[in-house]
Parts: structure tokens; sequence; C-alpha cells
């Protein structure tokens, strides 16, 4: 394979990426989002954005490089973005006593899974 | 736009926090729920009327779901050599979560909301939330559990994996991944970068799975 040209998108001012990152980004979830209202699919349009992005990065079709400054970004700041959602836990303060009983739930479904999964995996790993 | 504002320091507020001390409690989302849910009450403010102040904020959910495809794409070499182990192994953790979420809510005659929202609590919070539409959880407390799943797991499950012996670092990493997602990926990190790879990898495959679980109806 004879080695590509200096790709010009490599050029752009580094906010300038960061705007066409989002852009994609933006783009494959409406993308996402289309295709499960054309279907219609029963799955979140975010996430179908998701599969397609992986599918479009591994066809070649979007670069890395093009969408790696916005997507560390807006990773490296996911804690940031759903605390709108988590505070809307303040209508559920009333459940009281109850959270410790669903906490108990979400502990025993964390041991069981990932008490399988490691055992499992440990047996599967490849040396 | 003051809410806004709020929620941007209060995340960093706890960010510093978590440079001071080192624990899964301080994590940076949970600091800043408890400090931005306590003005709200103080200031009698409705949650709806925050939900909508803040809205600009949760439009980046939206992209931040489609970039997760980034971490996954990095890791394809590991992903695709270690397939076996890191796809069965996730698979079947994420899936094993899932179901007791599922049947021991039912079991305990918990309330409806909550069977609905305990189910995605092993999905990253993004996915967990626009799951909620399929689920009918609310979605505050669809994404809420997520978070504590994270936080739980973070604190739990290291010690909890060297009890059961799991020692290789994919195994680790994969195990954490696949039911504690964001904070129990950052927590494997810190056990070292294959560990980390291994979680970042489980986050993926259970953000994929729970949302076919969901879409299956179970």
């Amino acid at each position: 394979m004879t080695t590509p040209p200096e790709s010009i998108t490599r050029q752009l001012p580094q906010p300038v990426r960061f705007v066409l990152g989002m852009g994609i980004l933006v783009g494959f979830a409406a993308l996402g989002t289309g295709l499960t209202t054309l279907l219609p699919l029963p799955l979140p349009g975010p996430v179908v954005g998701l599969l397609l992005m992986w599918a479009a990065l591994s066809a070649g079709l979007v670069r890395l490089h093009w969408i790696e400054d916005a997507a560390d970004g807006l990773l490296g700041i996911l804690g940031l973005l759903f605390v709108p959602a988590t505070v809307g836990v303040i209508d559920y303060l009333s459940a009281g006593a109850t959270w410790g009983l669903w906490l108990l739930v979400m502990l025993a479904g964390l041991l069981l899974g990932a008490g399988a999964a490691g055992l499992i995996a440990s047996r599967l790993v490849k040396e | 736009m003051t809410w806004v504002a709020l929620t941007l320091l209060a995340f960093v507020a706890g960010m510093l926090l978590g440079l001071r001390v080192r624990s899964p409690l301080s994590n940076p989302t949970l600091v800043a729920t408890v400090l931005v849910a306590a003005a709200l009450l103080l200031s009698h403010t409705p949650y709806e009327a925050y939900r909508q102040n803040v809205q600009p904020l949760s439009a980046l959910l939206t992209p931040a779901v489609v970039a997760l495809a980034v971490p996954m794409y990095r890791l394809r070499a590991l992903l695709a050599k270690q397939w076996r182990a890191l796809v069965l192994g996730g698979l079947s953790g994420t899936l094993l979560g899932v179901t007791a979420d599922t049947l021991l809510p039912r079991w305990l005659h918990l309330t409806d909301e909550a069977q609905r929202s305990l189910k995605t609590a092993p999905a990253t919070s993004p996915v967990a939330l626009q799951l909620a539409q399929f689920t009918h959880a609310p979605p505050a407390l669809a994404a809420t559990l997520a978070v504590l799943s994270g936080l739980v797991g973070a604190l739990v499950l290291p010690p909890f994996l060297s009890m059961l012996g799991v020692k290789h670092p994919l195994a680790r990493g994969i195990a954490i991944g696949s039911v504690a997602h964001g904070v129990g990926t950052a927590r494997a990190r810190e056990e070292g970068d294959l560990t980390g790879a291994a979680s970042s990898i489980g986050m993926g495959l259970a953000a994929v799975m729970v949302t076919f679980i969901v879409a299956c109806g179970l």
C-alpha cells in the first residue's frame, strides 16, 4: 500500500477539528435516530449511531483523527453531562428506607454479573 | 442559565475533591448531584424548572453516546486477539447482572418504577437514560441507579474478584466493566492499563447488550 498523502484535516486548527468531530458525532446520532424511526426499531437512536460509527471507523469511511478530539473531550466530561438527569433523584427522596433495598438488589446483580464474567474470562484468556 | 453555571462549577468542585480524597465516593457526578440537589431543595426550585434550564447540557449527551465507539475502536487489536475472554466473559456478566436486576425486584415486589429502573443499571448512565423511554422508567431514577451501580461496583468488585481468585488483568477488567461501566472503569484503570482497557471494552459491550435485552422486551 502506498503512503496516503498527509490528510488536509490534520492542518485544521484544533478548535476547528473539535467542531468537525462534533458535527460528525451529532450527524451519526441523527442518522441513528432517523433509522430507528424509519424502520422502526425499538432502539435508542444514539446507540444505533454508536454502532454505525463503529462500522464507519472499521470500514475507513470515518478517520479516527476527524472525531477523536471531540470524542475524547465529550467522554472526558461524560460524568457532567448526566448530572441534569441524576439531580432528578430529589423527586425520589421520599422512598427513604426502600433505597437500601434497591441498593441490595443492585449489589446482588453486581456480584453475580462480575463474578461470572471474571471466572469465565479467566478460563478463556489466551496467553 | 444560573443553574447551568452552578452545575458546571459543582462538577469541577467534585473533580477537585477527587484529587484530594482518593475514593470512588469522591466522584464528580455524585458530588455535583448532591450539591445541585441541595441548592434546589434550599431554594424550593422544582426539578422540572431545573431540567428545562440545563437542557443545553443534556443536549451534549447524544453525541457523547456515539463517541463511546472511539475507545472501543482504539482497542480493536486487543478485542480481536482476546475476543473469546472479552466478548463471552463480558456478555455473560452483563446478562447475569440484568437478569438479577430484573428478577429480584419482581420477587421482592418493589414498586413498578424501581423494577423498571433497576434493570438498566448495568448500562452506562447516558445509555440507561436513553433506554428509559422503552422501559417506561422514570429517567431520573434509571440514570441515578446506573451511576450508583458504577460507584458501588468500583468499591466492592476489586476485593470481591480477588476473593474469587480472579487475577488476570483482562478478566478483572472485563468483569468490572460489564456491570460497573464508567466509574468502575476509572477504578479499573488504577490497577493498570490492561485492566482499564478490558473494562472499557466491557462497558461498551454492556451498553449494546442491555440495549438489545430491552429491545427484545425481556
